[in-house]
This record gives structure tokens, sequence and C-alpha cells, in this order.
């Protein structure tokens, strides 16, 4: 049995106030620690592999070698210019909608036209579908001498995947590139 | 003249205040958490300059840190020496003759390291451009360090939302 506790002492509670002077020393060193070594831009990287020490210009004579064996090569090429894009493979350019000029040439206001670029690759992509190509999903992207990185990382970006039925298929992910167009 | 200090409240006595910081350490706390969060391990991937601003990209994955080549608008750097000056470029040499030495170099240090300490070398290097350089001047800088054994190419780009 528990003792009752004794009538004669009359203990007040005690107001002990927690002492948080140290635990605010704690914070207000590890904060500036934690904001200087804070993650404040995301960064990303894209991979790129080139076959060691070679040039890399694929496509292009390939394409004959590779019939015989059987090994059927899409080869495909996108060259960026200063008047548009042109998409083209080892034997042929993808004709755009006038005679000359690029498959996608510039919109109006002298950007570049993504959107369209990726609606000609997904025609392409659909119609490689199921007949074997061993290079189905690469591409490889060659510039003008004076075309700005932002550029081609903003092609990169574009033929990465494409939605169809709502699921995400790749496009034309493994990126390699070509050499510079005179 | 200053004013005399009036008579009545010379004898009132000073009011003892203690301070509230209960919410402020509330808010420490919060901030805390969402540091510790955002902490990487790492160390500066990137030393940001108004010479290289990094292209932006949707895709991407996670860096890590290797040899990084840098070509800014005025300069090329390895790992954060600057090798050359871009107007020094050779137009008509596809290969940077200063930047493959340095390279090669560094190829050789990593070598070594292998060799006696069996860290593997794993031929990746980081390439940060400036979102502004002409295609000829990656190409060639991209072609160098093909040459010089690191082949594994990245490209440095920063996380559009």
């Amino acid at each position: 049995m528990a003792y009752k506790p004794s009538m004669r002492s009359k203990n007040e509670p005690l107001d002990i106030e927690l002492d948080i002077r140290p635990v605010m020393n704690l914070m207000v060193v590890l904060i500036p620690l934690l904001i200087a070594s804070a993650e404040w831009v995301k960064l990303g990287i894209i991979e790129i592999n080139v076959p060691p020490a070679k040039n890399v210009s694929a496509g292009g004579g390939q394409g004959e070698q590779n019939d015989e064996e059987k090994d059927l090569r899409l080869g495909l090429k996108i060259a960026i210019a200063n008047d548009g894009i042109s998409i083209a493979n080892a034997q042929t350019i993808l004709g755009g909608e006038e005679e000359e000029g690029p498959t996608v040439p510039m919109t109006e206001d002298e950007s570049y036209d993504y959107a369209k670029l990726k609606g000609k690759l997904i025609e392409i992509k659909e119609a490689i579908k199921g007949k074997g190509f061993k290079d189905a999903n690469r591409a490889v992207i060659t510039a003008s001498k004076n075309i700005e990185y932002q550029v081609i990382i903003d092609v990169m970006d574009n033929i990465q995947t494409y939605e169809k039925d709502d699921q995400i298929l790749p496009l034309f992910p493994e990126v390699n590139f070509g050499s510079i167009i005179q | 003249m200053a004013f005399q200090p009036s008579k009545s409240k010379k004898h009132m006595s000073k009011e003892e205040g203690t301070l509230n910081l209960n919410s402020m350490m509330d808010m420490m706390t919060i901030i805390l958490l969402f540091l510790l969060k955002s902490f990487s391990t790492e160390g500066a991937l990137v030393t940001p300059s108004e010479e290289l601003r990094l292209p932006t990209s949707l895709q991407g994955e996670k860096p890590r840190k290797e040899l990084s080549v840098s070509v800014a608008s005025n300069a090329i750097l390895v790992n954060d020496q600057v090798i050359v000056n871009t107007d020094e470029i050779d137009e008509g040499m596809m290969v940077i003759p200063a930047l493959e030495q340095k390279l090669r170099e560094y190829a050789q240090q990593e070598r070594q390291l292998e060799l006696d300490v069996g860290k593997e070398f794993t031929h990746e290097v980081n390439i940060q451009g400036d979102e502004k350089i002409p295609f000829e001047l990656l190409y060639k800088v991209m072609f160098t360090c093909s040459r010089s054994a690191f082949y594994k190419m990245r490209l440095v780009t920063i996380k559009a939302e």
C-alpha cells in the first residue's frame, strides 16, 4: 500500500524555467553552417558516351557495310543550322514543307521550332517501330559552328521522350555528337 | 537642454521582463530541419560566375563529383585552374593542345592511383559549358577530352523545374 503523502509538507510546485540558451547557441552555429552547404541550385548531368579515342562521326559510310550483314541501322542525324533544324540519315535528308531549306524551319520570331521537330521525330519513331533497327534509340546531333550550347541542350531535351496513350516512351535518348557542319 | 527627469517617475521600480524564446525556438527548429533536408555532403560542384552560366535542361541525373572541365566564355578551366583563354585557341585545329596536356597529366595521376591504391579510373569528366559558347568550341573540348582518356563525358546543366 502506498503511503499517504504527508499533510505537513506544503511544497509548492517549483517553477523551473528551462535554460534554452545552449540550444540557441547550437542553432546559431548550425544554421549558418547548413546554409553554406545547402544545395540551392539543382544540378543535373546528361551523359554522352563516346567510343574512346575515336572521332564521333557515326552513320555515314557505315550504312552499306551493315546492310550486308543484315544489321539494320537507322543512322538518324539531327543537324542544327542557323536557319533551322534538318533531320537526315545516311541516305537522305527529310524534306520540309518547302522545297529548299531545312526540315524544321525557324518560327516567325526567329527561334527554333522544337515542338515541330519533336512531332517529326515521333513520326519517324512510329514508322520504324518493330522493324528491328539496331540504333532505334540513337541520334547524332550535329550543328553549325556558331550554334549556342543552350540550343543544343534544348534539342537534346526535346528528343528524349514522348507520350502516347498515357505512356512515356523513349524517343531518341542516346545522343551522340557529330562533326561540325561547315 | 535635456529635460529634467520627472520626479514622480524617479522612484518607479524597473519592471523585470523575460524574453519568451519559445516561438523563436520553433522557428529555428523548422529552419534547421529544412536545411538538413537540403544538406549536401559533396560540396560545391560548380563555382558560379558571370562567364560561366550553365544551360538549363529538363533532364539529367544526379551529378557526381568528377574531374571538371569548365568552358567559360573567356577561358577553359580544369578543376578551377585556368588552362587557356578562348581567344588563344587555334581556329584550324580540332585539338586544344594545352587542355590535352593537362588532361593527360590528370589521366596519368588517375592511373597511378589505380595502381597504388586501387581507386578505379572511371574515365569520367564533367563538362560545364557556358550557355553561350558556340558548338565549335564545345566540340573541340569534347574531342580533346575523348583523345586524352576521358571519354565518358557528362554535360552539367541546371535542372529546370
